[in-house]
Parts: C-alpha cells; structure tokens; sequence
C-alpha cells in the first residue's frame, strides 16, 4: 500500500549535518533537485543558522558566498541545482579557486536511475555529476548514505577552510534526501574540532631570518593569503617595523596599510631592481612581481632582479595544486621555499627576527627606514599629481570619480570591494585611507566576469552586522553579467553603494582591439564592433529601480557627483542598497 | 593592484623621457589643427588608453598632456612606440592627421596643482 505521509526524511538529517559545521546563511537559486533538502531548511531548521538568501543565478550565489568569505573568513552555504546548476556556477567557482577562498557547495543528483521521474529529472542527472568542477576544487564526494553524508560535511568544510582554501562540493543524492529517515539514533555527526593551519619549519623559519636581518636592502612582497581578519595585516606591520624594511602589497588581499611610510608599492619596479632579498608571501604569481613583460608581436620580458638577489617565499600553495588551469603562473626559481601559511608562519618569524637582530643593526635600520618614508611621501605626491589631470573634464575621470566617493565615505567604517581594481585606476587604493584588513577585498581571482555586484552583495551582508558601509565599484559590462545580485540585496535588506562605472563599453576589450587592427595597419575604428554597451545605453538607475533600489544618474557632471552619493548613502544607512550610475572615462 | 603600480611607474618612466627630450628638441611644430586633432584623438584610438585630455588611462597609457615631446620624438613613439603602445603607420594615422593629434596635445593645459584641490588633501 503506497505511503503517503512521512514524519521526517534524509534531507532533516543533512540540515542537522550542515547546520553543525556553523552556516549563517544559504545563498541559493531554487532546484527540484534539492526540494527535500530546501523544505527542511526552512521548516525543520525554521530558517536560522543558516538563513536562506534568494538568488536569481547559481553564478551569483557562489559569487556570494566569495564576497562573503574575505570578509567573515568563511563561506556561506550554496545549494546548487543537479548539472545544470553546477554548470551555472563553474565560472564562479573557478574565481574563487584561484582567489584561494572557501566555498561549500551541495548540489543534488539521483545516482538510482530507477528511481529519475521521466524527462527533466533524468536530463539533469550526471554519472559523475561533480566532474565538471574538479578542475578548480579542492575535493568533491558523492555520499552513498547519510552517514557518509555526514561525514563528508564535517571532512568538506575542514578542507575548504584549510589553507590554501578553496571550493568543495557535496553530492547530495535526491533519493537520499527524501527516503523516510528510518533509526535516527544509529547516525552520529562528526564534531567539527578545531584546526590549525600548517605553519613553516623552524629551521627554515630561522635560516630565513637571518636572510632578512643580514640583507643590505631586503623587501617584502604579500599577495593572497586566508581571506578575512585572521591574513597577514597585523603581523606584516610588526614584521616590517622590526626590520624597517620595505613592503609591496600586491593587492590579491589588503595586506598592509596603504598610508604606512614602509609601504611601497608605488615604487614597485625600483625596490625590487634594488633588492638584494626578497620574500614573497602568499605569492599566486612571484614570476610575475619579478619581471617585466611586454606585450607585443614578439612577446618579450626580462627579469627586475639584480645579479645575485636572492628570494625566499612562504606559501601553502605548493601543499594543493592542480594541472589543468595554468593559474599556478610561471615558476621563479626561488632560493629558500617555506611550506606553510604565511600568516601562520609569521608569528614565529617574528619572534626569530628578535632573535637576530642586534644593537649593531639599529642605525642602518633606522637610516633605511626613513629613506623609505621619503620615497613613500614622493610616491603619493606623484600620484596626487597624476590625479588632477582631467579633473573637470567630461566624462569624468576616475580620478576625480573615485575622489568623490571618498570625500563622503572618509569619515565611515567602510569597506570596498572592486571586481577589477585597476579598471578604475590606482586612485581608490592609494589615496584612500586603508587602515584595515576589511577596507580592500582584493579581485575576482581568476578575473572572471559578473563576479563583482554578487560578491559585493556576500561582502555587504558580512560587513552587516558589524555596522560598516560597504562600497562596490563595477564596470558596466561586469554588472550587466550578473544584474539580479541587485535584487538580492534588496529582498534581503542588504546596505551596499554600488557604483557603476559606466564607460558603456567592454572597454578592456575595445583596447584589445584596437591594439590588433593597428598591429595589423587597418582599420581602428571597426574595434567598436563588438565591444560598445550603447546604442541603446544602459539606464542603470532605471534598472536598480525596477528592483526597488534606490538609483541615481545616469551621472555625467563631475559637480553632480556629491549630492549624487550623498542622497545614496542616505539610503544605504538606512539599510538598503542604493547604485549611482557614473558616466565616467574608460580607465 | 601591481598591474596598476606598473602603469604608474611607465608614466613616469616616459615623462621623465619627455622632459629629457623636450629639452634637446631642436624641430618643434606647432602647425597642426588642435580642433581637428581633438577629433582625431578621440576616434583613431588614441583617447581609449590616454583618456580624452590626455590625462593616462591607469594600466593602458600614460599620461602625454600637456605634451612635452618636441614633434619628431612624438611621431617616432607613435610610430614606432618603444612603449607597448600598438604602432600607428602612416595608413592609419597620416602625417597631417599626426600633425593635428599633436598640436591638440600640445594646447591641452597643465592642470592645478593638488594642493589646490580640496578632494586631494584629505
């Protein structure tokens, strides 16, 4: 006799397992796949920890959940569809895999074929349905049961949040979810015990403080270490006053404050061509730092380092590395290698550069440190410099765009996050007041495109509850990709100022274009084929609006600008997201 | 971020060639239409990377107003660029079209210094 009611199913048991690992929130575009599992989120887990966040794409949700985890420094739940959803947020997926941020993924699938109603179900059915992805996770598991199930949640998040972090995925079996639950008492959750990232050996740890000590003109270069408050920032402070030493963040994370006098990263080229030492933290491109490329017919680079300068790196990198996607970059011969995470390590190298150093060193040092402090000075006067070219001009500059939203963000716990921080040029980043670790949020990763509306959306919703204005900046075509994210932030009340950076184009594109036909001695003009997000132009303000949210502009008068934002923040404080549409140059 | 501290460190590398070049200019031309090469400039591919005044475009183009190149040292990066800025041959940008994109150049003001500008001294 065919049963019509049941009291509980697998899919309460997987909430119980999910919701152990301390989810706050469920970033999710519905699925049949996982209906069980859904229902039991909100009505057996009555929608707390974690709280479920509609989205309009799968993209966005794992975009999200990226956005989030740099600053909270752990992912938010993504339910994902079975194929066709996993296959929507590969994209992003990838971003986060080469950004080294945590992601937790479920997605669905029935493995019984027996069992797949006719149609849709089988369609979106896989043999191995996480396949797809494996390229740029760092594990996946199909559990057969639900104890394994359980197993494999307390296994997957340790491994997502292990440095280097990264994205996992979870099979959870359609057929598992629904089945009646049938002895509760026999399945046991693993408790999620704390963990400790791996840290340099000591021995190496202290040869490499010698190296530091000793060196006439050492530097220090941070790229993308763990997301979130627990990176490098404080450490790399202590670490590079002890040794008055000068420091380049290379910008994956905010790694170092970018009004302190040691803070170098203006003079990026010149301090590395000096360097006698280099140490490179987190680096996901060390080749890169050191050398110069130049884009042309015949693709030619040479090396910044002088004769003899030698390199050191600490890195969990080289602990999980995959071979399909190059985004491990080209390898730097480096001298001493240090396996383990760099904010993990530096505490002890801290304490074993007190070890070396000694009163003779004091005067070099102190010399050094004030050399660095005058060429800091320079570097930003060159770039304020820089700022005022085109200043009142129309479309309006970057400079004087990114100026303005400062002038009425200086006096606020703010946070920014950019998709692609040098579209909007160096102004946000060096003439900015970054402070904290939270006041930057890196790039996309793997600049892949629609990422920066959606992780901006995950960044305001972290940045929530501690109060902060979270500030975005996308380029039209980014936001354009990912639209919806919008409206996500407003069903959910989510304060965020978004600012389209409007040049009406796929402007790094039309460049590259452009560059070709001229190579090619040919039309320049036809590079606009393509490329253009006019004719008709994008009403941004009219878009936010029809989601409910607050818009402005489209905004082509640089003295529009401040009242523009004013009347934005406005709304943001009051806790929903607000977009100020900029007509602004391209770069 | 380093892509951007590179491009800042090549407008600075070709500003200071500029100055050094402006200084041994021996053929200085001033023929050109600035209003024509205010149009050129904006639609042969020059205002993309450089920006509309000249002012560089961040990662893809220095900063070249107010020009200080003298006209044959301007004409010999535009044709054959030691930057990685694309070559413009003659059949792309003809001499007079050149003529005019530098005289543009050249009437483009210097801006105020920063310390005038309020949004720049905080």
């Amino acid at each position: 006799m065919a049963k019509y009611i049941e009291s509980s199913s697998g899919s309460d048991f997987m909430v119980d397992a999910l919701k152990s690992v301390g989810f706050d929130y469920i970033a999710a575009t519905p699925g049949s796949s996982f209906r069980a599992l859904q229902e039991s989120f909100v009505n057996y887990g009555n929608n707390t920890k974690p709280e479920w966040l509609t989205t309009t794409h799968e993209e966005n949700s794992i975009a999200m959940s990226q956005g989030y985890a740099k600053v909270e420094g752990k992912p938010i739940l993504n339910l994902v569809h079975a194929s066709v959803g996993l296959q929507h947020a590969s994209m992003a997926l990838y971003n986060a895999y080469a950004d080294r941020v945590p992601i937790f993924v479920v997605t669905a699938n029935i493995t019984d074929g027996v069992l797949r109603r006719p149609g849709i179900e089988t369609d979106h059915t896989a043999q191995d349905s996480a396949v797809i992805t494996r390229d740029f996770t760092k594990w996946d598991d199909s559990p057969g049961s639900l104890q394994h199930f359980a197993e494999s949640t307390v296994r997957g998040y340790r491994i997502a949040m292990t440095p280097p972090m990264g994205p996992v995925v979870l099979v959870a079996d359609s057929a598992i979810q629904e089945e009646p639950m049938l002895d509760r008492a026999s399945l046991m959750i693993p408790k999620l015990s704390n963990f400790s990232p791996a840290q340099g050996d000591s021995g190496a740890v202290a040869e490499l403080a010698r190296r530091l000590v000793e060196a006439e003109s050492p530097v220090i270069l941070a790229d993308r270490g763990i997301p979130g408050p627990n990176g490098v920032f404080l450490h790399l402070i202590e670490l590079a006053e002890l040794l008055q030493c000068p420091v380049i963040d290379m910008g994956g994370r905010l790694n170092f404050p970018n009004r302190h006098p040691l803070n170098q990263s203006l003079n990026r080229a010149s301090v590395i061509s000096q360097a006698d030492f280099l140490l490179g933290l987190d680096m996901t491109d060390f080749w890169g730092a050191t050398h110069a490329y130049h884009d042309q017919i015949h693709r030619t680079s040479h090396s910044l380092l002088k004769p003899g300068a030698k390199t050191a790196s600490i890195t969990s990198t080289d602990q999980f590395i995959k071979a399909n996607y190059q985004n491990f970059q080209r390898y730097l011969d480096v001298d001493i290698e240090i396996s383990g995470d760099a904010a993990a390590t530096l505490p002890s190298l801290i304490e074993a550069v007190k070890r070396v150093i000694d009163p003779r060193y004091k005067s070099s040092f102190e010399a050094r440190g004030k050399k660095l402090a005058t060429a800091h000075q320079a570097s930003i006067d060159r770039i304020k410099t820089a700022a005022t070219a085109g200043w009142d001009v129309t479309p309006i500059s970057t400079a004087r765009m990114c100026m303005e939203i400062w002038n009425q963000i200086k006096d606020e716990d703010y946070s920014l996050l950019t998709g692609n921080p040098f579209f909007s040029g160096p102004w946000a980043h060096t003439l900015w007041n970054m402070d904290k670790p939270y006041r930057f949020l890196g790039d996309q990763g793997a600049f892949g495109m629609g990422y920066t509306t959606p992780a901006a959306v995950g960044a305001a919703l972290a940045n929530r509850k501690y109060g902060r204005l979270s500030v975005a900046i996308t380029g039209d075509g980014d936001f354009m990709v990912s639209p919806g994210s919008l409206w996500t932030a407003a069903k959910h009340k989510i304060p965020l100022l978004l600012i389209v950076h409007n040049n009406r184009s796929y402007f790094q594109e039309l460049m590259h274009v452009q560059t070709m036909a001229s190579r090619h001695v040919r039309n320049i003009h036809t590079a606009r084929i393509g490329t253009e997000l006019s004719d008709p132009s994008i009403d941004f303000a009219k878009l936010a609006q029809s989601m409910d949210v607050h818009g402005e502009g489209p905004i082509t008068d640089p003295a529009d600008l401040g009242p523009a934002l004013q009347r934005a923040i406005a709304v943001v404080k009051k806790g929903a997201p607000a977009l100020v549409d900029i007509i602004a140059q391209g770069r | 971020m380093n892509r951007i501290i590179c491009a800042v460190i090549l407008a600075a590398a070709l500003t200071a060639c500029a100055e050094a070049q402006a200084q041994t200019s021996t053929n200085p031309r001033t023929e050109g239409d600035a209003k024509a090469g205010e149009r050129l400039f904006m639609t042969d591919g020059c205002s993309e990377c450089h920006g509309t005044v000249g002012q560089g475009g961040g990662v893809n183009g220095p900063r070249i107003a107010p020009m200080e190149l003298n006209y044959d040292a301007f004409k010999q990066e535009l044709r054959t660029p030691l930057s990685e800025m694309p070559p413009f041959e003659e059949a792309v940008v003809p001499e007079t079209d050149a003529s005019d994109i530098y005289a543009y150049l050249k009437s483009i003001p210097a801006s105020r210094p920063f310390k005038d500008i309020p949004l720049l001294n905080d």
